[in-house]
């Protein structure tokens, strides 16, 4: 999961403390390239792909975590 | 006797006009320069003059090609082009080619049109003429002009594609073993949409409706005349899709990683290429990007690719290379040749 949160944070372009899960994606630089690069992250740290398009429309970081805990259990 | 194909030569042409990063940020404010190359590895690209097209790129690859490797072309007897920005939907690009290049009327010449991929399956179509006893001399070129068709206002494409043309010669050899091959192919349709200019094709005609501009979810705009990527999807494909591809190919050529001295894959952007590297643990000295100062040139990433590593003594004659080109379609090849 620190994995994770430190993806995030090169990402969205702020330290690691900031990514916590109730961190408003919209409110950094959440854009098609960030989407892209979560996919990969996620990909790499979980070993699941995550939709693109469900991910975009992510508001919260506990979005992502959710989406992320599903795709683990299909 | 028979005989075995091999890649000869490859040239490329990158037509004058430049795009840099600064000149893109002027168009997209709340991108940096800086912002875009750390982004997509990519500081410019070259785009096609107004009167330029792909069949004229591939042209002066072509004479290129001729000039540098004191190639006769009378001793050409087919010419392969594979583009996705023809002159026209006819007559076929290639006999325009052929014409410009004044090749003998004894040649056969046809296009193909892929993307991503073509690059490998163009490689393939000239080893089976080859090989099969058709032709000696196979003159394959690629070329695109993606520029003229990408709305000025849609970042998510303008960033990362660049026109270019390439020409490579594969010849037939008396040499005990191929050269080209093996290949893995693969097709899935549908991705066909994530990837796509709607219009102008026989399924949607161009139209003052299809010209309607409309602003996606991201800020960028676009009509259905317009070339449309779903980055998201694709990412989605490649990163599922690449690693299979590529242990098949080694499978099929019964060799390992450490028996390959390069991997060239399709140069998407510099992003989709380091994350496929890690996924598929790909040593960094094997892995080439060279997308810098070119961009996507879709199928010419990988012949550029190449020649630009010769350039720079990275790659020798003799070399075993892997070549993967993935996209469009959903279109995908690989194969392992010998370098020349």
């Amino acid at each position: 999961m620190e994995e994770f949160f430190e993806g995030m944070a090169e990402i969205l372009e702020i330290d690691v403390e900031k990514v916590v899960p109730d961190l408003n994606l919209s409110d950094y630089a959440w854009d098609s390239l960030a989407v892209v690069s979560t996919m990969a992250l996620v990909d790499d740290v979980f070993n699941v792909m995550l939709d693109g398009q469900a991910l975009a429309k992510c508001e919260k970081l506990s979005d992502i975590l959710a989406a992320i805990e599903l795709a683990k259990k299909a | 006797m028979k005989k075995y194909a091999r890649l000869r030569a490859i040239e490329y042409y990158l037509p004058e006009e430049i795009v840099s990063n600064a000149a893109l940020s002027s168009a997209f404010p709340d991108w940096m320069p800086e912002k875009i190359l750390e982004k997509t590895g990519i500081i410019e690209r070259h785009i096609a003059g107004v009167h330029e097209t792909a069949s004229d790129l591939a042209y002066h690859a072509a004479e290129k090609l001729f000039l540098e490797h004191g190639v006769d072309k009378d001793d050409i007897d087919f010419l392969i082009f594979c583009t996705q920005t023809p002159d026209h939907l006819l007559p076929t690009s290639a006999c325009l080619i052929h014409e410009k290049l004044g090749l003998k009327k004894h040649c056969g010449a046809l296009d193909i049109g892929l993307g991503c991929s073509g690059y490998v399956y163009g490689l393939s179509l000239a080893k089976a003429m080859i090989e099969s006893g058709i032709s000696k001399n196979v003159l394959f070129l690629t070329g695109d002009t993606y520029s003229k068709y990408m709305h000025p206002k849609d970042r998510s494409v303008r960033t990362l594609f660049g026109d270019a043309a390439t020409a490579s010669l594969i010849v037939s050899s008396d040499e005990v073993e191929s050269k080209i091959g093996p290949f893995v192919f693969g097709t899935d349709g549908a991705g066909a949409d994530n990837l796509i200019i709607p219009a102008g094709g026989s399924r949607l005609f161009p139209s003052t409706e299809t010209a309607i501009e409309y602003t996606d979810s991201m800020g960028n705009v676009r009509s259905q005349n317009h070339l449309y990527m779903n980055g998201p999807e694709i990412m989605s494909f490649t990163l599922s899709s690449v690693p299979t591809v590529f242990k098949e190919i080694l499978l099929r050529a019964g060799k390992t990683i450490d028996e390959i001295d390069h991997v060239v894959f399709h140069q998407a952007n510099k992003f989709m290429l380091e994350a496929l590297r890690k996924k598929i643990k790909i040593p960094h000295d094997k892995f080439i990007i060279e997308l810098d100062t070119v961009g996507n040139t879709v199928s010419s990433t990988i012949p550029i690719a190449i020649a630009r590593a010769k350039q720079k003594g990275q790659i020798h004659c003799g070399d075993n290379v892997l070549i993967l080109g993935f996209g469009v379609g959903y279109s995908w090849g690989a194969a392992i040749l010998e370098s020349y």
